[in-house]
């Protein structure tokens, strides 16, 4: 039993807090390493299993922002402080931080998925030496959808930021953009296309056209980093279900550049 | 260097092995075909070799037997985990060459794909004993020899059935003394040479990212209906859902199981939260084909489809998967354009 | 020169007296509808050389031949024996016609011979049945098909048997693609629900149409070879009361059914008003009562296990007689 990892083990949660009504993040008790962009297969036995990305992580502990979505995720809605969750992984080969170094950075991401880079976006705000120009590009559905505000307002110190909503629903507090993130694209002057390194992460169809945009604004695929999101479900490259050609998003991703993820037709 | 033994022999060999294998060979389920008073054969267990259905394709594949439709991969209750057991006895399966070259595509995705290897695929496949059944001739459909898949030399026993007895031979010390007490006689396996079914199988670096977009797959919209039987019949399918279930008397006490899938049927691709990312039966064909025909050659060196045709006997709609590869040839030969 | 003809003798010899004076139509059995091109060639033989060349498809599946000249009778016998023979109508004396024609052409749906969703043989259903039942002058309508769509509308008949799967899950081979819930959700009686990515079976709502084993992609629902029936009786057509047949066992065997359908002769022989020219056996039941029949004819059968008998039946259809039910003041 020691070496089959497909039974998951019990992970205490440490802190729960709310990010929206419907995501809330969960700091479990994790040891071992961890890379951002990663996933891991959480659990609730009885009910079922579901790829979560690592939003954050440090010493002794991982964090983990869940979306309401389905059955499961109704289901760890309920679990508190001191609960016990059930992970396995990490799985996936998540973001190489050193491929951004030195690099004109631009991050890009729709709703949740701004997770499965918030901890790359952190370490790049804390060590701005370490790019040569950082943007920040995020886009929520409305204002109340927007997650990890006190990470945003610490990163705006340090980098530039844009966050956008679809629709602000004309609420007055809201001081920031409305719009889809494509629409301000063009606000990053890209001095020297060989410096730049962009990373995309959201919805299959906000994927699609912000690529698009950076395509047409003459980056090359190569330097623009796209996470997939697809049905996990072993992790390990036996269930098929997140294949895609002959990638298997679980092994070969889910991060991959755009001259790869170009190729993977549905 | 061969064996001839009676059938009455021959069950002495069986009986011996059952003593510390499951004995698996296809056999005739009267009665339990889809159509009323149609049968299925079926691997099942057997105690005799006339129970062995020699002179038809079975219905299903053997892969049921190493990797289950229905497989519990532990229990749980508050207190934790429980692996789920498996049989001690080893297992036997009389088996054809091109099942037996689908057991490879199996090994490559359980055992070689990513970065482990499938504990509960493992746990199974390593009791394996192979005895091959002779294919002397093609089935109906069959292209095997289009797919190189008619010929193996991966058995340990290879046997020709016949209603007269049974000649083998052994590539094992083990099988070879077994039936040292028998009969000699010289035999070597016979393999199909030629399929009726011939298919122009593209060679991969030909495959373009039109073939993908092109309209030979829209007709699929029309004539598949998505019911899953070419890959639940496939004998080198091995997609797998894994569901959580837990017991009504005792909902904190459960288990955790996989089941076959298929990138046929709905759900396969939906996502919690409902993005499905091939809606269209069209687009699971096309998927299907390629992954058959191309991806997983593109990946693994070799194509995954055997040509066992077990898809073209079952289709409920005349759709034959040999002549959409055909078709994906003619497209490709007449570059990529309109393929009508 | 009018002819001197016993018409009594003549019905029962399977012709009928037809509007057309001296001229009489051969009915010719077909049981289960089901021919050979030789019979069909004899009976264009007989239309060709006796009749007008016409033939009408009865409803019951058989023929009848027109416009024979009724002096042609046992000449056309002679000719009529090679259909008897040839489809295996019992008769002592084949060269006299046919020997009864009371008990009605046993109509049959093409059955599993052709037809996918059919759960049994009909034709040979059909033939057994009319080997026993026939010849007999009660006047009896049976009819028999494969599956609950009941093509041969077996519910207009007195006996109508209906091919029920006895379907049985495999538990260990459902791969949970709710293929059969979702089939038989939208083509029968939603008897069957999706839990833990398996299936439950309601056999309450079950009624045996096989749609599920037809959707399976795994084999996990099959038929259990002992065949199963539905039995639904006294429909009907008709002036008085039309109706439809109404179920009264369910799950049976084609032996118990047999056994029913020959006690009904003998309960039809003790209670039937021989002061008429011939009474249906349905209003024979309604004269007498349901509780009656039953009791009657479910006497000395052993039901198989699983059987689903019909405690009481509410047959309803309509009266055209109004007076039947609204009494005029």
């Amino acid at each position: 039993m020691e070496n089959n990892e497909l039974i998951p083990k019990k992970h205490k949660i440490l802190d729960v807090y709310a990010q929206t009504d419907l995501d809330i993040t969960y700091i479990v008790e994790y040891h071992g390493p961890l890379v951002v962009g990663t996933f891991l297969q959480v659990s609730i036995p009885r009910v079922g299993e579901a790829p979560i990305s690592v939003s954050d992580f440090g010493d002794g502990f991982v964090e983990l922002t869940i979306r309401k979505v389905g059955t499961l995720t109704d289901e760890i809605y309920n679990l508190n402080k001191g609960d016990y969750m059930y992970l396995r992984g990490p799985y996936g080969n998540g973001f190489d931080i050193n491929q951004y170094k030195n690099k004109h950075l631009i991050v890009v991401t729709g709703g949740t998925g701004l997770a499965p880079v918030k901890q790359l976006v952190n370490y790049f705000s804390d060590n701005k030496n370490e790019v040569k120009k950082f943007d920040i590009l995020l886009g929520f559905k409305s204002p109340k959808d927007v997650l990890f505000k006190d990470s945003i307002a610490k990163w705006k110190k340090n980098a530039n930021v844009i966050v956008t909503v679809d629709s602000a629903n004309a609420l007055k507090t809201w001081d920031d953009k409305e719009g889809l993130v494509t629409e301000f694209i063009s606000e990053f002057k890209v001095k020297d296309i060989d410096e730049v390194e962009v990373i995309v992460v959201g919805s299959p169809l906000m994927m699609k056209f912000t690529v698009l945009e950076f395509l047409k604004r003459g980056i090359p695929k190569s330097k623009i980093w796209v996470s997939f999101e697809r049905k996990m479900s072993c992790g390990v490259g036996k269930c098929g279900h997140c294949k895609i050609d002959d990638t298997y998003v679980c092994v070969d991703g889910p991060v991959f550049d755009f001259v790869k993820g170009e190729t993977l037709i549905d | 260097m061969g064996f001839k033994l009676s059938n009455i022999e021959f069950n002495d060999i069986i009986k011996e092995l059952s003593k510390n294998h499951k004995v698996y060979a296809p056999k005739r389920v009267e009665s339990r075909g889809r159509f009323s008073d149609t049968d299925l054969i079926l691997y099942k267990e057997i105690e005799a070799v006339e129970e062995i259905v020699y002179d038809k394709k079975s219905t299903y594949s053997p892969k049921e037997i190493i990797t289950p439709i229905t497989q519990t991969m532990f229990y749980f209750n508050e207190d934790g985990y429980k692996e789920a057991n498996i049989d001690d006895k080893k297992i036997v399966i009389f088996i054809r060459p091109c099942d037996i070259n689908a057991l490879r595509r199996l090994d490559t995705i359980f055992l070689k794909n990513g970065d482990t290897e499938d504990y509960y695929y493992k746990r199974l496949r390593e009791k394996v004993t192979i005895i091959m059944i002779e294919c002397k001739e093609s089935f109906e459909n069959c292209f095997c020899v289009s797919m190189k898949s008619n010929k193996t030399e991966k058995y340990d026993l290879a046997v020709r059935i016949s209603d007269e007895g049974v000649l083998c031979t052994s590539n094992t010390k083990e099988f070879t003394e077994l039936l040292s007490k028998y009969k000699e006689v010289d035999f070597k396996p016979k393999f199909v040479k030629k399929n009726i079914n011939v298919v122009n199988v593209p060679n991969i670096t030909d495959i373009n990212k039109e073939i993908f977009n092109h309209e030979m797959w829209d007709e699929f919209n029309a004539r598949c209906i998505a019911c899953g039987r070419c890959t639940t019949t496939c004998s080198t399918c091995t997609c797998f859902n894994t569901t959580d279930l837990h017991y009504d008397d005792n909902p904190n006490s459960g288990e955790r199981r996989r089941t076959w899938a298929s990138c046929h049927i709905d759900g396969f691709t939906t996502m919690a939260g409902g993005h499905n990312f091939r809606k269209d039966n069209a687009s699971r064909m096309r998927f299907k084909a390629m992954h058959k025909i191309y991806d997983y050659q593109k990946r693994f060196g070799e194509n995954m489809c055997v040509g066992c045709s077990r898809c073209d006997d079952i289709c409920p709609q005349y759709i034959k998967f040999s002549s959409t590869i055909n078709k994906i040839s003619n497209v490709l030969k007449e570059g990529g354009k309109d393929g009508k | 020169m009018s002819l001197d003809i016993n018409t009594k003798k003549l019905t029962k010899n399977a012709y009928r007296v037809t509007k057309n004076r001296n001229y009489t139509a051969l009915r010719v059995r077909v049981p289960g509808g089901a021919i050979n091109a030789e019979m069909l060639s004899i009976v264009s033989e007989i239309a060709e050389k006796f009749g007008d060349g016409s033939v009408h498809i009865t409803t019951r599946q058989g023929f009848q031949i027109n416009m024979i000249p009724l002096d042609k009778v046992d000449e056309v016998n002679k000719y009529a024996k090679k259909l008897i023979i040839g489809l295996e109508i019992n008769a002592v004396h084949p060269e006299n016609g046919y020997p009864a024609a009371g008990t009605r052409n046993v109509s049959g749906c093409v059955g599993n011979r052709e037809c996918p969703i059919a759960q049994f043989n009909t034709t040979d259903v059909v033939k057994r049945i009319e080997k026993i039942i026939f010849p007999n002058d009660f006047h009896f309508k049976i009819a028999v098909t494969g599956c609950p769509n009941d093509c041969i509308k077996a519910h207009s008949q007195d006996f109508g048997i209906i091919g029920q799967a006895d379907v049985e899950y495999e538990y260990s081979r459902c791969i949970g693609c709710n293929a059969c819930s979702k089939r038989c959700k939208k083509v029968s009686t939603e008897a069957l629900t999706p839990k833990n990515g398996k299936i439950i079976r309601d056999s309450r709502r079950c009624i045996g149409c096989g749609e599920c084993v037809l959707a399976c992609p795994t084999s996990a629902w099959t038929r259990n070879p002992n065949k199963k029936y539905k039995l639904v009786i006294m429909g009907r057509t008709g002036k008085i009361n039309p109706r439809v047949a109404m179920p009264f066992i369910e799950w049976t065997t084609e032996k118990i059914i047999t056994k029913i359908i020959l006690k009904t002769y003998e309960f039809v022989d003790k209670y039937i008003d021989r002061t008429l020219p011939k009474e249906h056996i349905g209003y024979i039941v309604d004269r007498v009562g349901f509780k009656e029949f039953k009791n009657f004819i479910l006497e000395g059968i052993e039901m198989n296990d699983g059987a689903k008998i019909s405690e009481s039946i509410n047959f309803g259809g309509y009266f055209n007689d109004k007076d039947r039910i609204f009494k005029t003041y």
